[in-house]
């Protein structure tokens, strides 16, 4: 079952420049891919579109076959239920704790403190941060920070997880922890689109790769099973 | 409900986080209120003042002497019929004799010249205590005056017409000051939640993008200005208390008239849910326009 699917996507921030062209793909249900390409080659774009961030210029977008360009404003929130994001700069609130930071998606879908409380237990130990739910931010390392990015983005049981360079400031060691964490939520069946430049673990853990350069996609490679 | 609850401790967070902008904006609603309620006070107490007085509200009206009986009768009873009327005297020309000669003992003898009592018989007329009346009153005298049995009136209104012309006065002054108050604090609580969106933006756009509803971003910034506004006006109803119970000591020596119209006992509860309702009502209403206006 597809679960994204692009349309002859086009995007245009500035006239006679496309940061997405032409682009058309499908992620099927449960699929783990890796989005690739050098800066500003349209990862980011490609998925700020999947949670509509931003509107394509041209074409069409399917989350879980709904046209998502036809969602009105005020119901944008049901699409965004539905997705877990890591952003680049984790977007972490400093003045609210670990634990706080992580409730935020519960919390605003007006769950009981008690379930509140128990699913973001359970997400914070599946990243393993657990110990620190009382820390700022602030007071904890970039590797922790991105854990705690990736346990928010879980925490509502999300059926697509989406992580834009989720190792970007991360060291080789720590990033294939981060690795193994997603690895560990897309066996739960969470389709994980990951945007990254690292190489290095595009090797190590062979999954679909979705190349763009320049805003096209130039490149959609799946590993031999 | 448990949404509401963490509204409104996120709300005093929030207040209590940006004290100084928040001390402003209480600092003006609660002025603003004050000013409101200084003039509704005193526009209540001028009512009163001139209820006390509305019982000296009195018309004689001086029957001639060829009226017959029941024409007489027939016009009492059409005084009496009147709302504004609260009692009629009827005072005949023996009685009119019998009060001239104890008001002035000394000036008797000049009675003796008469056979007859030389005063003409009178309806003497009471109105009801009630604001601004003078002008029914005055066609109502008007209307009497006219019957052919009345010889002539005697009535005294200048003293009303003074007091009510002054409170309709302070009445308009208070309007004015308080519109434009008024006018003041939404401006202020409007860019003051317009700061706070502004400040919170990130918080917001993480709402937004976990699936936060527009509502539930939206609603904790239209209560934090209504309870600014709440606030202020319970500030403004202390202020109001401290204005009160401190005038009269300053004023023990301005004009005594003043000094009644500022003492009292308690606010009035009216006055107090009136500044309550207005001040969260200003609150609610700048905070919606400035949400509607800065969060799309």
């Amino acid at each position: 079952m597809k679960v994204i699917e692009f349309f002859h996507i086009y995007k245009q921030y500035v006239k006679d420049s496309y940061a997405l062209q032409d682009v058309n793909v499908s992620i099927e249900k449960g699929e783990f891919v890796f989005l690739t390409g050098a800066s500003g080659a349209g990862k980011t774009t490609f998925l700020k579109l999947i949670y509509r961030e931003e509107e394509p210029s041209r074409g069409q977008i399917l989350i879980d076959s709904i046209n998502i360009n036809l969602i009105p404003e005020n119901k944008l929130y049901k699409l965004r239920r539905n997705i877990g994001i890591v952003f680049q700069d984790f977007k972490l609130l400093m003045n609210r704790t670990v634990f706080e930071n992580v409730s935020i998606p519960l919390l605003v879908r007006g769950h009981r403190r008690s379930y509140v409380e128990k699913k973001v237990m359970n997400a914070l130990t599946l990243v393993g941060i657990n110990h620190k739910r009382n820390y700022y931010p602030i007071n904890i390392s970039g590797g922790e920070q991105q854990r705690v990015a990736i346990a928010r983005a879980i925490v509502g049981s999300p059926s697509i997880l989406l992580a834009d360079e989720p190792t970007g400031n991360l060291d080789t060691e720590l990033s294939i922890e981060i690795f193994k964490i997603f690895e560990r939520i897309n066996a739960n069946g969470i389709t994980t689109v990951i945007a990254t430049h690292d190489r290095h673990l595009l090797e190590m853990f062979p999954r679909r790769v979705i190349k763009l350069d320049k805003g096209r996609l130039v490149k959609d490679w799946k590993p031999e099973l | 409900m448990r949404f509401l609850s963490s509204v409104f401790k996120n709300t005093i967070t929030n207040i209590l986080r940006n004290k100084l902008v928040s001390f402003l904006c209480l600092g003006i609603i609660s002025f603003t209120l004050l000013v409101y309620g200084i003039f509704d006070f005193i526009t209540l107490r001028l009512d009163k003042y001139t209820q006390n007085f509305s019982k000296d509200i009195k018309a004689i009206f001086y029957i001639k002497d060829v009226a017959f009986e029941d024409d007489v009768q027939k016009l009492i009873e059409k005084i009496k019929q009147n709302i504004l009327v609260k009692n009629v005297y009827y005072v005949s020309k023996d009685r009119a004799k019998i009060n001239f000669e104890r008001q002035f003992p000394e000036l008797v003898y000049i009675l003796s010249e008469f056979d007859k009592s030389p005063f003409p018989a009178s309806i003497e007329v009471e109105f009801k205590r009630s604001n601004n009346i003078e002008t029914k009153i005055v066609s109502f005298i008007e209307e009497i005056e006219k019957l052919s049995i009345v010889e002539s009136k005697q009535v005294n209104l200048e003293w009303a017409k003074k007091i009510n012309s002054l409170n309709r006065f302070i009445n308009v002054i208070g309007i004015f000051l308080s519109f434009i108050l008024i006018f003041i604090s939404i401006f202020i609580i409007f860019n003051v939640i317009k700061l706070n969106i502004f400040y919170r933006r990130e918080e917001i756009n993480i709402m937004r993008l976990v699936g936060a509803t527009n509502w539930y971003i939206k609603i904790p910034f239209i209560i934090e200005g209504g309870m600014l506004g709440l606030f202020g006006s319970l500030l403004s109803i202390i202020l109001l208390f401290l204005v009160f119970k401190l005038f009269p000591f300053f004023a023990s020596y301005i004009y005594t008239m003043v000094k009644e119209l500022m003492s009292f006992d308690q606010i009035p509860s009216h006055l107090m849910f009136k500044l309550i309702f207005i001040g969260t009502i200003i609150g609610l209403f700048s905070s919606y326009i400035s949400v509607k206006s800065h969060l799309k």
